[in-house]
């Protein structure tokens, strides 16, 4: 059998005398959207940015296609195939949004050691993602900062899919946005994961979870305490978990 | 870009034409070639500074760069003391270079390394640099510079300075160029904006600062060329306002002082528009306590106007 294509194994994170992540487990495969979800300060963020390489863990080890990795910076990740889009959506609003899919990584024609931009292939290039997002943005150089917020997470994932990713993560991508733009972007969501990548969503939103996820993990107090196929649960056992009423919660929290 | 840059240069054409006609009103024999080519000779030391300054303010993060002035001065001292020392003086442009470079790295490093605000740490260099240019001379300045590079201080193309001509203007084409069209460019306007979308795309926002300030200094460095060969001597305070009116420029031009915004072309104008204004001052025998007031009440007023449209926008 083919490895999965991430495995965190027994992921700690502390931040001085506080544990944000206790030994978490976690298996990401391809083609499947896993959400994380839990209360705020469960250690949803904190986990992701050990994944994306935006800190170190304190302990554990994560493999990718069953190889171990050491991810010593957001680009280390970003080489492997991992594209983070941060809660604190991490684009420059001044700039375009081809400028922004390509920051950092520029299509460059290099003059006497100047990289000078091309940007007509960036602009083409964009421009197809665009389309294949179906995003309903017609002008690759507007400025981000005209953006709605949908918009904005539209071009957040075009960059993911420029890095060629093949697991994006995002955390709550539809917590600031109106209800139409919440669907298109769980529309991204959904095509993403059926082009064959994965997908780690973190929402507060029940509703949009049970619309997208294949797999469920719910994260308690730095802990993941429980994890469930979309199909095999419901809201209520999801909300139970979340809050700490389920029994095996209530057992899990004795013990320790 | 933004729609405070498409307006600047309107704005600033507008009160330049102002102040030309009240100057042809008041003044009609004001109105000469002559008065250009000064008006472009007091421009050119004006314009090279603004130029570093506007690199490191566009680059965001709180910069600044307030040792302008007093790397001028110190420049041309030092260059004056070694060339009187003894070093070959085909070497004094390249002394003005490298020293110009190295007081502005150390800003660099004072901001980028060691974490000190720009403001403090500018300000502390600033009087460093202007103070031991003063205390190294008693005041006075040195005379003698090389006597190959007056034609070129001095000389004029179509009423034009040369060093305008050789200088400011090439260098303003080079570095709208570069950011404009360069990935550079681009690294500088998102991390002047925002440092940590930059950081987390991995640009090398630390480095690319250290550099922007060594580029700042190497811009006062030619500064305290042009001064050299233009006035044939080094003068310890020739640097002297030149941080706050680079500032002023900087600002008028449209440039954001968080960073991030903005562009050189209005720079440049403002540069011109500066140094006209201080030229009919001076024609019209305004003493030089107002031409400074005169100048901030200019400032304020343009930021008033910016202000209130930003409010009208947002609203
Ligand atoms: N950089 C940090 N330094 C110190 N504590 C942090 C830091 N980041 C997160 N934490 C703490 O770790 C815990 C988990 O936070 P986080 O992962 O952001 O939770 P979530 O995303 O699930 O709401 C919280 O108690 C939070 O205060
Ligand atoms: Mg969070």
């Amino acid at each position: 059998m083919t490895p999965p294509l991430i495995e965190a194994r027994q992921i700690s994170k502390r931040f001085g005398a506080l544990t944000a992540l206790n030994a978490v487990d976690l298996t990401i495969r391809s083609g499947e959207v896993l959400a994380l979800l839990g209360d705020n300060g469960a250690g949803k963020s904190t986990f992701i940015k050990v994944l994306s390489g935006a800190h170190p863990a304190s302990d554990g080890e994560i493999l990718v296609d069953g190889r171990p990795v050491h991810f010593a910076s957001p680009q280390d990740a970003a080489e492997a195939g991992i594209a983070t889009i941060f809660q604190e959506l991490a684009l420059s609003e001044n700039l375009s949004i081809a400028e922004n899919v390509f920051l950092g990584r520029e299509m460059t024609r290099n003059v006497l050691g100047v990289p000078f931009l091309k940007r007509r292939a960036m602009k083409r290039q964009v421009t197809g993602l665009l389309d294949e997002l179906d995003a309903h943005i017609s002008d690759p150089e507007a400025p981000v900062g005209s953006l709605s917020g949908g918009q904005r997470q539209a071009v957040a994932i075009c960059r993911a899919l420029n890095l060629d990713a093949r697991l994006v993560i995002m955390d709550e991508p539809t917590a600031a946005l109106a209800v139409a733009e919440t669907r298109k972007v769980l529309q991204l969501v959904r095509r993403l994961a059926d082009s064959g990548r994965a997908v780690i969503l973190i929402s507060h939103n029940m509703h949009d979870v049970f619309e997208v996820a294949d797999r469920i993990a719910v994260f308690r107090r730095g802990r993941k305490i429980a994890e469930r196929e979309r199909r095999a649960t419901d809201p209520e056992e999801i909300v139970s978990f979340i809050t700490g009423a389920h029994p095996d919660v209530r057992a899990l929290e004795m013990q320790s | 870009m933004s729609s405070r840059t498409s307006l600047t240069l309107p704005i600033l054409a507008g009160l330049w034409i102002l102040i030309v006609a009240g100057l042809a009103i008041l003044q009609p024999s004001a109105m000469a070639l002559s008065t250009v080519t000064t008006v472009l000779q007091f421009s050119t030391l004006l314009a090279l500074v603004s130029l570093g300054q506007a690199m490191v303010i566009l680059g965001g993060g709180a910069g600044i760069d307030l040792s302008v002035g007093g790397t001028v001065s110190l420049v041309a001292i030092i260059a004056m003391l070694l060339d009187t020392a003894g070093v070959p003086s085909f070497l004094l442009p390249v002394v003005c270079l490298v020293a110009g470079t190295l007081l502005g790295l150390v800003n660099g490093i004072l901001v980028t390394r060691l974490r000190l605000l720009p403001l403090i740490a500018t300000l502390g260099t600033f009087y460093v640099y202007s103070g031991t240019a003063l205390a190294i001379t008693g005041g006075s300045a040195i005379g003698g510079a090389p006597a190959y590079l007056l034609p070129w201080g001095r000389g004029t193309l179509a009423g034009f300075p040369l060093p305008f001509v050789t200088l400011v203007l090439p260098l303003f084409v080079l570095a709208v160029l570069l950011l404009r069209y360069t990935a550079w460019g681009r690294w500088i306007y998102a991390f002047g904006f925002n440092e940590r979308s930059a950081r987390l795309v991995g640009i090398p926002v630390d480095r690319a600062r250290f550099i922007a300030y060594g580029f700042s200094g190497l811009m006062a460095g030619l500064a305290a060329l042009v001064s050299l060969a233009w006035l044939g001597s080094a003068r310890p305070n020739i640097g002297q306002n030149l941080e706050l009116t680079s500032l002023t420029a900087v600002m008028l031009g449209g440039v954001a002082i968080f960073g991030g915004r903005g562009g050189l072309v209005g720079v440049l104008a403002a540069v011109l528009l500066l140094v006209t204004l201080q030229t009919g001052l001076l024609q019209l025998n305004v003493n030089t306590i107002w031409q400074v007031g005169i100048i901030g009440a200019l400032l304020i007023l343009v930021l008033l106007v910016d202000n209130i449209r930003m409010i009208r926008r947002t609203a």
